[in-house]
């Protein structure tokens, strides 16, 4: 009897199934036009608003760049941490509590490509917003394209990783659903507003000192170097890359520790 | 005890949480194509055991095997849940996705699953097979559910209270949908708190309270309820004392008297025929055995009662101190 599922199991076919799990996480994202919409819009409307009203002032410790110039790659990188890190949070509490993890893990998908789906999902909505963002500050604001492509590739790389991980983490740490939004884009937006996504901080100050234990400053920093075209200046980032790293282990051991399938209770 | 025809087999079962003793030493055995019914309050342990059973738990102790397997190995997992199927107590899917896309994405990783349009049919969610999930009502969910459980043509499926929630045709519907998979070679493991719901699909009943089955067997034997003896009650007839009567009394209860035996036949027929000579009227006369109900009540303990059946009352057996 044990024998009969043998020759539908193939390679091809389970790559094929993994990849639908990520289709179906797509699916369900954009056909829930309301979530899809302030995912991806709420970078893009902040990037158009700044701009707007302060973008076209200079910042003079960066070389004397248009602000809009900071703001590109800041919400290229806010495009990945929150599609990664809040994301992630948020729908990991929900199917838990809802008991779709459950469902998941008694079906015969295995866990690999139960995860699949869900990081493919955060990682295409990742680069959605990083070429939104990217293409609007080209074509709005003139922008000028990354200096080190490779950097601004491995920053993104590494961060998507990193905040995927504490995504996990985090939800491991939220008790249900209601508390999961407004805990995850709590600790997000304190942690964005001290790492300098709203406004430029300069390296070595007390705040930059306090941020830069966090992984978020880090790869704002990281994605903004691949962008700096000061003379003398590579663009790789590599003690940033490094501190995310060292975060997304952080957030792999915690996620490992505390998975939980089923709901909490009590 | 391991024999090839047995689907499930579970022998020396527990697990604790804590201090607490979830489940203690817990036997049954389930043979292919049989429906089983695991009866008790919450908190009895029933879920525990099933989610042992489903390998979404490990155990403690003990002996299982589906379908031959062992649940807690996960080398064998994925083989055994794909001919594993499951109803969970609540309805959990993506809000977005239809009916029809759901039932196919659940479908995916079965080896063999049944068309999804045959599924949609069974389960009656025809005119809502292009409907969002979150857009159908309490009962058409749960029916979804049932579909999900279906899909992939499993060899054992287990049912966590597969009606609760439903009106009493979606529930007439369940249970024959249940009882044509059960026919055509399903073993079905059930956990229900109503009784009537055992009564109508289970070939066994096991009653789990405190961690323990305190029962098990046939709906209508369990308990020892078919060698039972019968009550008969009335009120005495004015005028005359219990002495009078043509059989022996053997108690009395809410101005009630009460004659317990195994011949009920002959005493009811003494008893009328004295009843007819006399022109006397034998008030409130029943004659009652004991219901699944009062079995349950007596194994499980009064603390914890089942939900009503949603069926007209039953006269409730009083049974002697």
């Amino acid at each position: 009897m044990s024998a009969t599922a043998a020759p539908t199991r193939s390679r091809a076919r389970d790559l094929r199934l993994a990849l639908d799990q990520v289709g179906y996480a797509q699916l369900s994202f954009w056909l829930n036009p309301v979530g899809a919409a302030f995912t991806v819009g709420f970078s893009l409307l902040f990037l158009v608003l700044l701009g707007a009203t302060a973008g076209h002032s200079r910042i003079g410790f960066l070389g004397n760049i248009r602000v809009i110039q900071y703001y590109v790659p800041g919400f290229m990188a806010y495009g990945v941490m929150s599609a990664c890190f809040t994301m992630l949070a948020v729908s990991l509490v929900v199917r838990r509590e809802a008991g779709l993890l459950k469902r998941a893990r008694l079906s015969p998908l295995p866990t690999w490509m139960m995860l699949t789906g869900l990081f493919g999902n955060s990682l295409l909505i990742s680069v959605v917003q990083v070429v939104l963002v990217l293409a609007v500050g080209a074509v709005a604001f003139g922008v000028s394209m990354p200096a080190n492509p490779a950097a601004l590739v491995v920053a993104l790389a590494v961060g998507a990783t990193c905040f995927s991980a504490l995504g996990v983490a985090a939800s491991t740490l939220i008790p249900n659903q209601d508390a999961a939004g407004p805990i995850a884009s709590t600790v997000f937006f304190v942690l964005l507003f001290l790492s300098g996504l709203w406004f430029p901080i300069r390296a070595g100050s007390g705040l930059a000192t306090v941020s830069g234990f966090f992984p978020v400053r880090h790869m704002i920093v990281a994605t903004f170097s691949a962008f700096d075209a000061r003379p003398g200046v590579t663009g790789w980032a590599w003690s940033d890359v490094l501190v995310m790293a060292i975060w997304a282990v952080v957030g792999v051991f915690v996620s490992v520790r505390r998975f939980r399938w089923a709901p909490w209770r009590g | 005890m391991t024999s090839s025809a047995s689907a499930v087999v579970v022998d020396g079962l527990s697990k604790r949480y804590g201090a607490v003793e979830a489940v203690r030493d817990v036997a049954f055995e389930v043979e292919r194509g049989e429906v089983f019914a695991l009866l008790g309050p919450n908190g009895a342990g029933k879920t525990t055991t099933v989610e042992i059973l489903e390998g979404f738990r490990e155990r403690d102790r003990g002996t299982v095997r589906v379908l031959g397997f062992d649940p807690a190995d996960r080398s064998t997992s994925r083989e055994l849940r794909e001919r594993m199927g499951i109803v969970l107590q609540e309805l959990s899917v993506e809000p977005f996705l239809t009916v029809r896309r759901t039932l196919a994405r659940n479908a995916g990783p079965y080896p063999h699953p049944r068309p999804v349009d045959e599924i949609i049919e069974l389960v009656g969610l025809g005119t809502q097979a292009g409907t969002k999930v979150k857009k159908l009502s309490g009962g058409q969910q749960r029916r979804l559910d049932m579909g999900l459980g279906i899909v992939g043509d499993p060899d054992v499926l287990f049912l966590d209270e597969p009606t609760t929630g439903f009106d009493p045709s979606a529930r007439r519907g369940a249970w024959e949908l249940v009882r044509a998979l059960s026919g055509g070679g399903t073993t079905v493991i059930l956990t229900t708190h109503y009784m009537d719901e055992a009564e109508a699909l289970a070939d066994r009943v096991a009653i789990i309270a405190n961690g323990t089955i305190v029962a098990e067997g046939a709906p209508g034997s369990l308990g020892g309820r078919d060698r039972a003896e019968a009550r008969i009650r009335f009120h005495l007839p004015p005028g005359f004392a219990a002495s009078d009567l043509p059989v022996q009394v053997t108690g009395g209860r809410d101005g009630l008297l009460e004659i317990a035996t195994n011949r009920e036949i002959e005493v009811l027929a003494r008893l009328t025929r004295w009843a007819l000579d006399g022109g006397v009227d034998l008030v409130g006369l029943t004659v009652t055995r004991e219901s699944l109900e009062d079995v349950y009540l007596e194994l499980t303990g009064s603390a914890s009662e089942p939900e009503p059946a949603g069926e007209a009352p039953r006269v409730r057996a009083g049974r002697p101190g």
